[in-house]
């Protein structure tokens, strides 16, 4: 009898404990489902990198606004390495973020199709200047159908050539215009005991963006389109092949030296060869700058020279074009229930502050206000040239590796990085003609 | 039955007066011999739910196709049949196999001979001992970081002895890359089975080495006819561990070579990370892993029975 009292009474105490526990966690849900009293919050998830502090301002900036007081934003900044893959596993879950950092067209796609995310059409119509503010082509890759599904933040990074004043001026050549003055610079210099271009082989990505530059010179920006919309004949195509020929010769020039494939850039190794005068030129993105600012501040005032990739004469591309990430894009969970108040949140990566913050770290913002802002930023003969060549650019392709949904991403890279290994063209095409199309 | 004796001597030491006490006393000695199901309960638990129900789970995800996002469908054998016709599932079991083997050889041969050394009780051994342990103190990621930096071909160690690197491409051909993996992880593991073979060796005991030294067995020979023999289940010990090593080793080919050149460090389980975590094909991914759990069970069931490891015989028997 005493054994059982004990029994009910600890049954009593288990059940007074998850009772208020399930209050705790109703009094929880309530506020949330309140959006107008001043407890409601949306969840920002980011790319954790160096660069997030980008994104404390813009939150902290909102936060202090008035619309800010009623509906928080908060930062997650999820660590960059794992960050596709942490979003792809939270994405269809409750836990899903209101709001998320992603790469615009393919990196969202599949989001889309399963009905995750919300079109921005609705917003952009009571509010005009979230889209107008914004130059075109930026809003375009963010745009799947008919609706946009991204507000640009962060900025453009295309990709250029960037080379070594100092060992170009002592073998007294000027910085590449066309294909065949690369081809010459290249000799010289692997015959004076250099690597002529360093390349971070390792990480793959750096290679894809030599296919990805003679792609569009030879064959011009059409051929990634077809392909990603469903014609992978292109892959074999004359046009493909010949570029395939292009980027075969300058490896087997010797172009790269001969331990690319275990260089990588992801640890500055690749850059360091260029800023110590190992190497004379390095093709990378923007954020060059800032990499080479990070080995050797001095190098990026005085030694670090920058020039579009050369021409290839005869071929069909433009040699305006740029390829590598046209930006980095803000898109909102279809089932928010703060969607109001993230639209307010959006109109900071217009705002004056947050493009002097991006240009302060180097990054190109792509308002159609921005050059206003140049004079102030760190490097204003760096900003105003990349924000002419983007503003001129007819084409932009996109990063393979981002274009195509994430499923291809790997693909992608090993594809590259074995062409890169064994130059075997047919081992190529049918590489990239395996990949998926839309 | 030793138990059950001592505890019948102890009752028996019992005054006669509390003697009826003697039966409870005996069925509680008989449960020392045979404990309760009760004592595995939470090891039981444990793994119930942190293994053989992800187990489960990762059977049923081998027969749909996901992606993480939406729910799981289901696509009967398809999976299975892809990775029949999978060239590169295929040559990933093999190099797991092969430096599976690769790290056994290496890590024994250097390990033993080590260990038996370290055995010894003069005191510059204990020192040298002592720095040499180190490498057991670093997580594995911080080895495979450290020497990824050590082996760059521009700024590392290649680039000052040409005359062994060459070109240094240490990264860019398969057989390279399987050596590099194949050393590290011999520098990383090599002092845990050093301390393993010392403790071995150290419990043979000295009377047999100093009646084989009056008969005028050598160093050599002694090491050979007495040390060897007695390391017996020693060695299959770290046999064990270094073959489980081997086939799971995973975070050194993540942080050194991510399965390249192609796919030539491509092992399986980085074939199945790959596949499920890069590539976001979790149904293929957990094919994958089903085949891994089925190998690497077969093997080690293999070597405890040829090893005869099960039967737990003394290699002191007749001393």
């Amino acid at each position: 009898m005493v054994l059982l009292r004990k029994w009910m009474a600890r049954g009593l105490v288990a059940l007074s404990v998850a009772g208020v526990a399930a209050g705790v966690s109703a009094c929880g849900g309530s506020s949330g489902s309140s959006a107008s009293s001043n407890h409601g919050q949306f969840i920002v998830a980011d790319y954790g990198d160096a660069n997030d502090s980008l994104e404390q301002y813009a939150i902290k900036t909102y936060n202090a606004t008035p619309e800010g007081h009623k509906v928080k934003a908060v930062l997650e900044a999820w660590p960059g390495a794992n960050y596709q893959l942490k979003l792809q596993t939270v994405m269809s879950t409750s836990k899903a973020p209101d709001v998320f950092y992603n790469w615009g067209s393919g990196s969202i796609e599949q989001f889309v199709e399963a009905g995750l995310v919300r079109p921005l059409n609705s917003s952009f119509s009571s509010n005009p200047a979230l889209k107008s503010n914004f130059l075109s082509a930026t809003m375009n890759a963010a745009k799947i159908g008919n609706s946009y599904y991204g507000i640009p933040m962060r900025g453009a990074q295309p990709v250029f050539l960037y080379y070594n004043k100092s060992l170009l001026a002592k073998y007294h050549m000027a910085p590449p215009a066309t294909w065949q003055q690369l081809l010459s610079d290249v000799s010289t210099l692997k015959n004076a005991g250099l690597i002529p271009i360093a390349l971070g082989g390792g990480d793959q990505w750096p290679s894809q963006m030599w296919l990805e530059y003679v792609y569009d010179r030879v064959a011009g920006p059409s051929l990634v389109s077809k392909a990603l919309t469903g014609d992978t004949n292109v892959w074999s195509s004359a046009a493909s092949k010949e570029a395939l020929g292009d980027v075969k010769q300058l490896i087997q020039s010797g172009a790269f030296g001969n331990s690319y494939d275990s260089v990588k850039f992801t640890d500055s190794a690749s850059t360091k060869l260029m800023v110590t005068g190992k190497a004379a030129f390095e093709l990378m993105g923007s954020w060059e700058y800032s990499t080479v600012q990070g080995i050797n501040p001095s190098f990026a005032k005085n030694d670090l020279g920058y020039v579009s990739f050369p021409s290839i004469p005869g071929g069909a591309g433009n040699s305006a074009d740029l390829v590598g990430n046209a930006q980095n894009y803000y898109s909102v969970l279809k089932s928010t229930k703060y969607s109001q108040a993230i639209t307010d949140f959006m109109k900071v990566m217009y705002s004056d502050g947050f493009q002097q913050q991006l240009l302060s770290k180097g990054w190109l913002p792509t308002t159609t206000n921005a050059t206003q802002f140049f004079s102030k930023s760190p490097t204003p003969a760096y900003m105003s040239w990349q924000y002419g060549k983007v503003k001129a650019a007819p084409a932009f392709q996109e990063s393979w590796d981002q274009a195509w949904p994430v499923t291809d991403y790997t693909p992608i890279h090993t594809a590259v990085g074995t062409f890169f290994d064994n130059t075997n063209e047919q081992q190529f095409i049918s590489s990239m003609s395996q990949l998926s199309t839309k | 039955m030793a138990a059950i004796t001592q505890a019948e001597r102890g009752g028996s030491q019992q005054v006669s007066g509390r003697r009826r006490r003697r039966p409870h006393l005996r069925s509680h000695a008989q449960n020392i011999g045979h404990p309760g199901i009760i004592w595995a309960l939470p090891a039981t638990i444990y793994f119930a739910i942190f293994a053989l129900l992800p187990l489960v789970v990762v059977v049923w995800l081998s027969f749909t196709e996901w992606g993480g996002i939406g729910s799981p469908h289901w696509v009967g054998g398809a999976n299975w049949k892809a990775l029949a016709t999978d060239s590169i599932m295929r040559q990933s079991i093999w190099l797991m196999l092969l430096l599976t083997a690769l790290s056994v050889v290496t890590q024994t041969l250097v390990a033993l001979p080590l260990g038996v050394w370290a055995a010894g009780f003069q005191r510059n051994r204990a020192v040298l001992t002592a720095l040499y342990f180190i490498p057991l103190l670093m997580s594995s990621a911080a080895i495979a970081i450290v020497w990824r930096a050590l082996l760059d071909p521009n700024f590392g160690i290649p680039s000052q002895m040409h005359w062994l690197f060459g070109s240094g491409n240490l990264f860019g051909h398969a057989g390279d890359a399987i050596g590099v993996l194949t050393f590290v992880a011999m520098w990383q593991w090599t002092p845990l089975y050093t301390l393993i073979y010392q403790g071995g060796a150290r419990a043979i005991p000295a009377q047999i080495y100093e009646a084989a030294s009056i008969d005028g067995a050598g160093r050599v020979r002694q090491f050979f006819t007495i040390t060897l023999p007695q390391l017996r289940n020693t060695i299959v010990t770290s046999l064990i561990l270094m073959v489980i090593g081997g086939m799971t080793a995973f975070e050194s080919i993540l942080i050194l070579t991510q399965g390249e050149p192609g796919y030539s460090t491509t092992t399986t389980a980085y074939y199945m990370y790959s596949k499920a975590f890069l590539r976001f094909q979790y149904g293929q991914g957990s094919v994958i892993a089903v085949v891994l759990v089925v190998v690497a069970t077969a093997i080690g069931l293999l070597i405890t029975k040829w090893t005869g490891y099960d039967k737990m015989a003394s290699a002191q028997e007749g001393i």
